[in-house]
């Protein structure tokens, strides 16, 4: 805090309308509200459907053999998923399969005329595209056609309402307070204009989950240096911890990826709030060479990463790189937001790495 | 883009991810830096970036408007700047990035149109003394990110 006076009085009532908008949103953090997950579009789009010519058995004593001919004549390659038959109806092809100058009968009969007279009749039908991934696709699924489903415990969950247990999802509340309450703060100190913080700046919390505790927080400073939103400078305050880091700050000497200007103000406001400290690390160190070496810290991975805002897209990408395990944020930016507004970053499977994003505070 | 092969060359001698970049102004080289993830523990530092803020600060220290001197800037990079860059590059908004080699893993226009999300775009081309670019990267990935564990270091690491 390097101004003369105390900058409370100094902005008493500036301060108290400013600062009770960040008091709202900590308001409504501290609840037992599950967080949701942030995933493919799949998830929410209705199941997709595609058009496939079915044919209705004569005699369910033919059904065996009719399907193991047409498993070889008319394998159903990318529908692996689906039940060939569903009580007489057998799937044939789909309808874009064969030159559609053909009727379905031709194509039968000159594919596998051995089938030409099994067939009551021919009708079309629509049939799930994709292999169900979760249990509720599955359910709508085989209502339209019956299919294979391998359930993924982890997915179901993460897809449900109750993934986090409600002491973890207390600790991921009281992180994001930390978040706002590091706004407000700047808010209060640097005289930054609350309503301007919400809709363009950003504040970030990175947390070791595993030595619960805060590893490197930043608060935006892309006014004076465009390139420098909370989520970048984290980064490289993370990067401080492992003796790295490219640009300049006032970091405490102890706690070496926090600025030392909020430090005293957390410790205050949470006083259960633990912080990394470089020597964490030797006196974790449990003895032999390999395990050292596997705890040692490489960039943000296996570290929870907390902001006010969803990031933009240099952010998020920048979190990619560094490889951080899980990325929380309280509020959509609709305008450039790479995790869910106008894209989801953590989906693009030709990328390296993969977090998993949450978000559903308030 | 000479230029930017030599400083990427420079990269892999001291086993960085061998990327260049230069920066010209009105026709004139102003910046130019190379990839430096692994000095810095900061995998955001790429020759781009490293670029942006030695111009950034220039533009600072000499009381001149960044937003008014990057829109008459031009990128040369060995190569395709990936999507943090590409977004960073978009927000400045630079006159024109020319890249030597496509990049697949991260591409900011390969692997995800980034131009899409913003309102101003740069003039992007590509395949400039590409093969002079890969050979390098090539090179490096024959070889071990030493900083990378064992585990990602199969998986190509960040350009
Ligand atoms: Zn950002
Ligand atoms: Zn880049």
């Amino acid at each position: 805090m390097t101004e003369t006076e105390p900058p409370m009085k100094k902005f008493k009532h500036l301060d108290d309308s400013s600062t009770e908008i960040f008091e709202k949103y900590i308001q409504k953090i501290d609840s037992n509200k599950n967080l949701r997950a942030v995933l493919s579009d799949d998830f929410d789009q209705p199941l997709k459907l595609i058009k496939v010519f079915v044919g209705h058995i004569k005699d369910v004593k033919d059904i065996s053999r009719t399907i193991l001919k047409l498993n070889e004549k008319i394998p159903l390659k990318e529908l692996q998923h689906l039940k060939r038959v569903r009580r007489k109806d057998v799937i044939l092809c789909p309808i874009n399969f064969f030159n559609n100058t053909l009727s379905i009968q031709d194509f039968i009969e000159s594919s596998v005329p051995e089938l030409k007279d099994i067939f009551e009749f021919f009708k079309q039908a629509e049939v799930p595209l994709n292999p169900p991934k979760i249990d509720r696709h599955y359910q709508e699924a085989k209502r339209i056609w019956s299919c294979n489903f391998h359930p993924n415990k982890y997915l179901d969950k993460l897809v449900g309402d109750e993934f986090f247990p409600l002491c973890e999802l207390r600790t991921h509340r009281m992180y994001m307070k930390v978040a706002f309450e590091v706004a407000k703060w700047y808010t209060i100190n640097k005289k930054i204009d609350s309503i301007n913080l919400l809709i363009n700046l950003n504040t970030t919390i990175v947390v070791d989950p595993k030595l619960q505790s805060i590893v490197a927080l930043s608060f935006d400073n892309r006014q004076e240096h465009p390139m420098q939103h909370s989520t970048m400078l984290a980064i490289d305050n993370v990067a401080k911890t492992q003796n790295g880091g490219a640009w300049p700050s006032n970091q405490d000497k102890d706690y070496i990826g926090i600025p030392e200007e909020i430090l005293p103000y957390l410790k205050e406001t949470f006083p259960s709030l633990k912080f990394y400290r470089n020597d964490f690390i030797l006196e974790s160190k449990s003895g032999t060479e390999k395990e050292d070496r596997i705890y040692a810290p490489y960039l943000c991975t296996g570290y929870y990463v907390y902001m006010l805002r969803e990031p933009c897209v240099m952010c998020s990408m920048a979190l990619v790189h560094a490889r951080a395990k899980r990325v929380f944020f309280c509020i959509d930016n609709k305008k450039c937001g790479a995790l869910k507004s106008k894209t989801k970053l953590q989906m693009i499977t030709s990328l390296n790495h993969h977090f998993e994003v949450f978000t559903g505070f308030i | 883009m000479k230029r930017a092969l030599v400083l990427a060359s420079e990269a892999l001698a001291v086993q960085e991810v061998p990327v260049g970049c230069v920066f010209t102004h009105n026709g004139h080289i102003v910046a130019e830096s190379r990839n430096s993830v692994n000095i810095t523990h900061n995998p955001t530092r790429h020759a781009e970036m490293n670029c942006i803020d030695f111009l950034l600060d220039y533009c600072k220290k000499n009381n001149i408007n960044y937003e008014n001197y990057f829109k008459d800037v031009n990128v040369f990079v060995t190569v395709e700047p990936c999507i943090m860059c590409s977004a960073a590059l978009n927000n400045l908004k630079v006159k024109e990035v020319v890249y030597g080699c496509a990049n697949d893993r991260f591409g900011g226009n390969t692997v995800l149109n980034v131009s899409d999300f913003y309102e101003h775009n740069y003039i992007l081309s590509g395949n400039v003394l590409a093969d002079e670019a890969m050979t390098l990267l090539k090179l490096f990935y024959k070889g071990t990110n030493p900083n990378a564990p064992d585990s990602k270091v199969k998986k190509k690491t960040s350009t």
